[in-house]
């Protein structure tokens, strides 16, 4: 049987229900938000590394010519290789709802190997016949189902229609939502129906020791590559990923590391809400704290009661939460795994996660009330005896000079402002609560508007609309002529382009980049450099590259000479400049420079259009597209830039889309914040109120009063937002441009961020004070007089 | 003749408070033999209950000396005195000041369970026999509220009692209790005395005067008058 002290607790919890409730709630819901983020971290992060490495991913892929059983068998009898497969990727069009999209179709040698694993989701596997199997993230982008048929178009070929035979998943793949690419797995058969070259021409191989060793990877792939030129067939490039690295890593690790940190912030805010909601219980058990003292309960045996009390509802809020957030967690998992296409479903949230949420869920609370425990068992007997039920410091402080002078309002208005810092630690508290989900939800919208603002200022230096690519090349002056005929054009310039890699310490290749050669100067091409120069007319053999091709490859900084192959010759490069140009590693020459050493002409046509919306945009895309076919032009594909933008921003934006779920779910917890604050000030003035009706206050004056203290903590913890946005903002761009891409430093809120800041804290505001002023409402005069 | 229980020597005590400061009680000498009843009386603000605050440890003299069967109530740090006085003082309160939350037999088991004076499974019998010696067995199982103003006292000098304190300090005990239960209740302390309790009674009650064996009279802070009693 429990001593009676414990009775007590349990019995002082069940006689308050309403405010055991409401702690039960506020910690449940901080434990919520933060155990349902870190289950969606762990599932994510054990998905994305489980499939990633259970799919087999190629160590290296060399881009050969002829990739047929002899040559594969050969490469298998190396001892460092373990598996080697042939592929062919060919870029085509894909005909969706009227107009044409990218369709990248690969093609392999045996679809059974074990490299680049593919799991079947629905219909058949592997493809046969004259069929394709869409990869399951293009689906929804290409609107297709099996049993369906797609219409394929390989450069000028005639469109030929597919039946889609089945649905598969390929994690090793960037999403096809996400890149705006319909991705389908074909036969040697459906290739040479679509016109489209069908011998093999990727070598692919997984290496058999030292896989996470990129340097050793690339080591073998140099194996390979004398192999495979030993046989006469020439070797274009060697390309090794970062081994175990997803091609969408960075999003990955933005989406997880923003996960972590909000998960943790959730949790202190949670915490910030459990000790307003013990100081206020605490405060209610002054004066039996101080009965207890004055028979001889210790300061430490009556803390210990209430840290027992804290747990005991830490218990409770655990138990109800943490399967909630299991839930809640999976399917966001889901939602994220879908759109990184990924398969949670086989993860499992491992058993340590769960007690370690259930040690925080319990522990809390207790560390929560641990201060105004200590605060509360110090409060001597004498004055704990003497306690009216309210701080009669508080009561006696005088109101800031502010308040005092503040002219021009009414009684009951000058009331409200003056309750508003009646408890200034609980005030306090709260405000920390409410101005942190604002800064974090002004931060998203910073976040979001520098990054439109980054994608601006790429998209701004790219002064075309269209861009068309051949299949081989061709005159420059020839192209532009023809693609300036075609209606609707107001400008057009023929560039060039080749692939390249860098040559490392003994003859090691780097992993293929593009080359992008303009005229000079270019009309339709002017990125800023970050560092150096950008190209001029008379420079040779000078090289600008982005940022991401320097994160790639170090030895390519400004100022550094290079030596690049280049159609399968070693060139000698002076690199430049440095400028922000996407996601993907790319760098810049002269077109001369370039068809000088590919000996050939220009591969694409990029084309400003005259003035007109989309729909305009798509019809000349058409347009150019037939009437450079009919001219002799083998187009290869076509895009639009503003296509092209919107999947830069789809890649770039889901994370500030994360962050504005985040600050949304901070917002609700200040909410939450504010409601309790208000219930229990509520509670501790039910006497105040009661006098306030004797003197005739209306229902409508006490709603007022009660509405109007809470709007006063919701504004100041809206102006406290504010500048507490900046240093939130410059935090987030930082970790995004390191991970992503970089993004002006945000000093200044966004105004119209600001505005709806406001808006949404004065929504909260009214609706969290909603209930606690209907509660004064309900009491009675005679019921407060008699209150204690 | 044996050491007196307690014993004050120029005891002030002095109060900050917003208006300056306030002397409530200025340089009381007093004792209090093993077995006395005695009373103190005085207008409201005269010191009375600052007296009793000072014996029972509640609060600390600015100045003298309180020792309380032998322990100097004055020097005891903080952290030792509630467990003293659990142990060595029972207090009586104007308004009761039971726990509501616990039963009647509970509010008195709980200075045991704190000071842990009895075994646990003692503690139970204990409280019901003290109950019983105070009338109100029948009570027990009773949350304070559903009782009468007089049984609730009945119960806190049932918990005043339970872990045997030397010294049982009641203050204003009859004060918010009817003629006949404040009669009553001034009985049940006599009868204690007459077991050889020693009380320290404030009050305004002129009856409790017939039942104390001392009286002093407190003036603004002052010790005005002591008078033995007929019981003396």
């Amino acid at each position: 049987m429990a001593s009676p002290r414990w009775r007590k607790v349990r019995r002082d919890l069940g006689l308050h229900k309403a405010r055991t409730l409401l702690v039960v709630l506020a910690i449940a819901i901080g434990i919520l938000g933060a155990a349902s983020v870190l289950d969606t971290w762990t599932l994510v992060r054990q998905a994305t590394r489980d499939q990633f490495r259970a799919s087999n991913p190629p160590s290296a892929t060399l881009r050969t010519e002829a990739v047929d059983r002899q040559l594969l068998a050969r490469v298998r009898t190396l001892p460092a290789v373990r598996y080697a497969r042939g592929r062919r990727m060919v870029i085509a069009s894909a005909q969706v709802a009227g107009g044409w999209r990218t369709a990248e179709l690969f093609v392999v040698d045996d679809y059974r190997s074990p490299i680049g694993h593919v799991e079947p989701q629905a219909g058949g596997w592997p493809p046969g016949g004259l069929g394709i199997v869409v990869e399951r993230s293009s689906v929804d982008y290409v609107r297709t189902a099996v049993g369906e048929e797609l219409t394929l178009q390989f450069g000028g070929a005639e469109p030929v229609v597919l039946p889609v035979t089945g649905i598969a998943r390929d994690v090793g793949l960037a999403p096809g939502w996400m890149d705006h690419v319909v991705y389908g797995f074909v036969t040697p058969a459906t290739l040479a129906r679509l016109g489209a070259p069908t011998s093999l021409d990727d070598l692919q191989i997984v290496v058999a020791r030292d896989g996470q060793d990129r340097e050793a990877i690339r080591r073998v792939a140099a194996q390979v590559k004398a192999l495979v030129e030993s046989t006469g067939r020439r070797v274009g490039s060697v390309d090794v990923p970062i081994p175990g690295r997803h091609i969408h890593a960075a999003q990955i690790d933005s989406l997880l590391f923003t996960q972590e940190a909000f998960g943790l912030l959730a949790l202190l805010l949670s915490g910030f809400l459990v000790v307003n909601l013990i100081s206020a219980m605490l405060a209610g058990q002054v004066r039996e704290i101080g009965i207890m003292k004055a028979i001889g309960g210790r300061s430490g045996q009556i803390g210990l009661l209430y840290l027992g009390m804290s747990l005991a509802l830490g218990v409770v809020a655990s138990a109800v939460a943490l399967p909630a957030a299991a839930v809640l967690g999976r399917a966001y998992a889901r939602f994220t795994g879908d759109m990184l296409n990924f398969d949670v479903a086989a993860a499992r949230i491992p058993a340590s996660m769960i007690l370690l949420q259930f040690a925080v869920g319990l522990l809390l609370p207790v560390v929560a009330a641990a201060l105004p425990v200590l605060h509360g068992c110090r409060i001597p007997v004498s004055a704990a005896l003497r306690d009216l039920g309210i701080d009669a410091r508080a009561a006696a402080r005088r109101p800031h000079p502010i308040l005092a002078r503040a002219g021009g309002l009414t009684r009951p208005l000058l009331l409200s402002l003056r309750n508003a810092f009646r408890r200034r630690q609980r005030m306090a508290l709260t405000l920390a609560t409410l101005a942190v989900g604002g800064a974090v939800y002004l931060g998203a919208v910073n976040l979001r508007a520098a990054i439109v603002g980054a994608v601006d200022l790429l998209f701004s230096s790219l002064r075309f609309d269209v861009m068309l690519r051949f299949d081989r090349p061709y005159p420059p002056a020839a192209l532009e002529e023809a693609a300036a005929a075609v209606e609707g054009v107001a400008r057009a310039e023929a560039w060039s382009g080749a692939r390249a890699t860098a040559v490392h310490d003994g003859g090691v290749l780097g992993n293929p980049f593009p080359i992008i050669a303009p005229p000079l100067p270019s009309r339709m091409l002017a990125l800023a450099a970050q560092q150096g120069r950008w190209l001029r007319p008379g420079d040779g053999r000078a090289l600008v590259v982005n940022r991401r091709l320097v994160e790639d490859e170090p030895g390519l900084r400004p100022g550094a000479e290079a030596t690049l192959m280049v159609a399968g010759r070693p060139t000698r490069w002076r690199v430049v400049g440095v400028v922000e140009s996407g996601l993907s590693p790319s760098a810049y020459a002269r077109r001369e420079t370039i068809t000088e050493i590919v000996g050939g002409g220009a591969t694409a046509i990029v084309v400003a259009a005259a003035p007109g919306g989309l729909g305009a945009r798509l019809t000349l895309l058409q347009r150019l597209r037939s009437q450079l076919a009919a001219g002799g032009f083998e187009v290869q594909s076509g895009t639009l830039q503003a296509q092209q933008r919107k999947v830069v921003e789809d890649h770039l934006l889901m994370v500030a889309g994360f962050l504005g779920v985040m600050g949304q779910l901070m917002i609700v917890v200040g909410g939450l914040g504010l409601a309790s604050t208000m219930s229990l000030a509520v509670l501790e003035r039910t006497r105040e109120i009661g006098v306030l009706r004797a003197l005739g206050a209306s229902h409508r004056s006490i709603v007022i009063l009660v509405q109007v203290e809470g709007l006063v903590i919701a504004l100041l913890s809206w102006a406290i937002a504010l500048p507490l946005s900046v240093p939130m903002s410059v935090v987030l761009g930082k970790v995004f441009g390191r991970i992503m891409i970089q993004v002006p430093a945000a000093l200044a809120p966004d105004a119209s961020g600001v505005v709806r800041w406001l808006l949404v804290v004065v929504a909260v505001s009214l609706v969290a004070c909603a209930l606690p002023a209907w509660s004064a409402t309900r009491i009675s005069t005679a019921a407060a007089l008699s209150y204690e | 003749m044996s050491e007196p229980l307690v014993v004050m020597r120029g005891v002030s005590k002095c109060y900050d408070t917003p208006a300056g400061p306030f002397s409530a009680l200025t340089d009381v000498s007093l004792t209090v033999a093993r077995g006395e009843l005695l009373v103190v009386v005085g207008q409201s603000g005269s010191g009375k209950s600052t007296l009793l605050g000072l014996l029972a440890g509640i609060d600390r003299p600015t100045r003298g000396e309180v020792i309380v069967g032998g322990t100097p109530v004055h020097a005891l740090p903080e952290r030792a005195i509630s467990a003293w006085r659990g142990r060595a003082v029972g207090i009586i309160f104007q308004f009761f000041q039971l726990l509501p939350t616990l039963t009647a037999v509970e509010n008195v088991m709980l200075p045991m369970d704190f000071c842990d004076t009895w075994p646990a499974r003692e503690r139970r019998q204990r409280a019901l026999a003290l109950l019983a010696r105070l009338g109100v067995a029948d009570q027990a199982e009773k949350l304070p509220l559903t009782l009468s103003g007089g049984q609730q006292q009945r119960v806190a000098v049932a918990r005043s009692l339970a872990n045997e304190p030397a010294l049982l300090l009641a203050d204003e005990p009859t004060g918010n209790l009817d003629s006949r239960t404040a009669a009553a209740v001034l009985e049940l302390l006599a009868g204690l005395t007459g077991d050889g309790q020693t009380v320290v009674m404030v009050t305004h009650e002129r009856a409790a005067l017939g039942i104390a064996t001392r009286a002093i009279t407190l003036v603004d802070g002052w010790v005005a008058g002591a008078e033995a009693l007929a019981h003396g």
